[in-house]
């Protein structure tokens, strides 16, 4: 089989607050191949943001282990595009680089390349201001990729744009990280947006969250999340999906 | 202003932009208005004896007393001395006010800490500690620095502080994905991010200068605007209280303005697109 990148063994995690601990992580085991596109779903509420700052490194799990073998930091895509108002386009891709002081002339003229394939090259003196949400969205990415991580954490990238322009966005970036041989960690609530984006849905429950169910998509014709989102077989993994989801959530209301 | 209309807009449009240049217009004459109106109805009350001059002055008298201030060169000499307490006062107010917000963001703890000092120094009249200031630093210049100091430092410790932790955590977050430290957060986002707000904070602190100068000079000193205000009442020439109290209208604005235009520069980005 492929190589494992991120290999994640009976994590828990347990929040401190002074009026309660809330156990948001129990026993949760999982991996990500190289090269694969891996979507979380689960309840709103249930602990699957945390798992990508786990992975990030942003906390430490209270018990387990987190293996990534990757020397690199994770690139993380959070809900908003988070574009500093004050830099250009290009001030902003570069942010990653300058922070790890990784700002050379051959990293900038990479980051620069990205920016002209993607075709955002003409916006290089653009303010953030100037740019549609979706645009945005990229330049986000961009800036993501810019410090070439093997590893991205998708946190809901999508939540913040619009149906429509989600729905074209979700393409592009898909087709971006298909071209960059990236790896994703994709965390959504929404169910078709997972199905269609990736190789592989974990299902998690409410909290304390952990890995219920696991669905490894196979889809008939285009591979790409619009195409996928109009194969046959879409539809029955969205069903299964969904009906295990709502087990979940009745469960956590009784 | 005559503006040129763009050359392919529709009549409606053109009558829209019409619309708003004769609002303005209106706006800026009014403002004149009122000013030379005011100006006109006090000298001819003056004149005609409604009001009595001596208690009122009139502005032909004040234009009188800033010429004749102005012959024997003390009117820049006061100028000068006010000005100068003013802007050292509201520099070091600033300088100082920033740095130790930057302090009180770093350090939570810190922060905490002090917190119920901040608010206490923040109620209480600084011009209590006039007499104090006095003992300590002598009856002049210094004194007086001090009070303008003393009377912006608090004020912009509090909004230039609340201007940093305003910026979000997601944007700190983002930061801490990118793998940054505190020092590069803080440099790269919060303190660029808070530029808006230091600016206004700016705004605020200077009208606080100007109040920690005059106060002071009525306390200590033996020149400046406030010292002529204080000496004009003492001796009942209100001609000159009023000539002092116009001049320092008018660098108040200058001064105000002066930051103003400095934030439209520095905000460059927020107007930009």
């Amino acid at each position: 089989m492929a190589d494992t990148l991120v290999e994640a063994k009976n994590i828990c995690l347990t929040y401190h607050e002074p009026t309660a601990e809330t156990r948001a992580i129990e026993n949760l085991s999982f991996q990500v191949n190289k090269g694969e596109f891996v979507a979380i779903v689960g309840p709103s509420g249930c602990g699957k943001t945390s798992v990508l700052s786990l992975l990030a490194g942003l906390m430490e799990p209270s018990e387990g282990e987190i293996r990534i073998y990757d020397n690199k930091r994770p690139g993380y895509m959070l809900q908003r595009d988070h574009l500093l108002d004050w830099r250009t386009i290009e001030g902003n891709i570069m942010l990653g680089l300058e922070v790890k002081h990784m700002a050379t002339p051959e990293n900038r003229a990479y980051a620069l390349a990205l920016l002209a394939t993607y075709g955002l090259s003409e916006f290089r003196d653009h303010y953030p201001r100037q740019l549609s949400g979706g645009m945005r969205q990229k330049v986000a990415l961009i800036r993501t990729l810019a410090t070439s991580p093997e590893l991205l954490l998708l946190d809901e990238p999508f939540s913040a744009l619009d149906y429509q322009t989600r729905l074209r966005v979700a393409d592009e970036i898909h087709a971006i990280l298909r071209s960059e041989g990236k790896t994703a960690l994709l965390v959504t609530h929404d169910i078709s947006e997972a199905i269609s984006m990736s190789d592989r849905v974990l299902v998690f429950s409410s909290r304390p969250a952990t890995l219920k169910q696991e669905h490894i998509i196979r889809l008939s014709g285009e591979n790409t999340p619009l195409g996928r989102r109009n194969a046959p077989e879409f539809k029955d993994y969205f069903d299964m999906i969904w009906k295990e989801l709502d087990s979940y959530e009745e469960t956590a209301a009784r | 202003m005559k503006k040129q209309l763009p050359d392919n807009c529709s009549k409606e449009h053109a009558a829209y932009l019409q619309a708003i240049a004769r609002k303005n217009r209106f706006v800026s004459c009014a403002r004149y208005l009122i000013l030379i109106g005011f100006i006109l109805l006090w000298e001819a009350f003056a004149h005609t004896g409604l009001i009595d001059p001596f208690i009122f002055s009139s502005p032909s008298r004040i234009w009188n007393t800033l010429l004749r201030l102005n012959a024997n060169g003390e009117l820049f000499r006061h100028i000068g001395i006010t000005l100068f307490e003013t802007v050292v006062g509201f520099v070091l107010g600033t300088l100082f006010g920033t740095l130790i917000a930057v302090l009180l963001w770093w350090s939570r703890t810190l922060s905490r800490i002090l917190d119920p000092y901040l608010v206490v120094l923040n109620a209480l009249p600084k011009i209590a500690l006039g007499p104090i200031l006095i003992v300590w630093f002598g009856a002049g210049v210094k004194s007086i620095i001090v009070m303008a100091l003393l009377i912006s430092l608090v004020v912009t410790i509090m909004s230039v502080l609340v201007g940093f932790n305003e910026i979000t955590g997601e944007k700190q977050l983002l930061m801490r994905t990118l793998g940054a430290s505190k020092l590069q957060i803080f440099t790269m986002v919060v303190l660029p991010a808070s530029v808006p707000t230091i600016m206004s904070a700016l705004k605020i602190s200077v009208g606080m200068s100007w109040v920690g100068v005059i106060v002071g000079e009525y306390l200590v000193s033996k020149a400046g605007l406030g010292y002529l205000i204080v000496y004009g009442g003492q001796v009942f020439k209100l001609d000159l209280v009023m000539a002092s109290i116009v001049v320092l209208c008018v660098l108040a604005a200058i001064m105000y303005y002066g930051v103003a235009y400095l934030e439209k520069k520095l905000v460059l980005w927020r107007t930009h697109a």
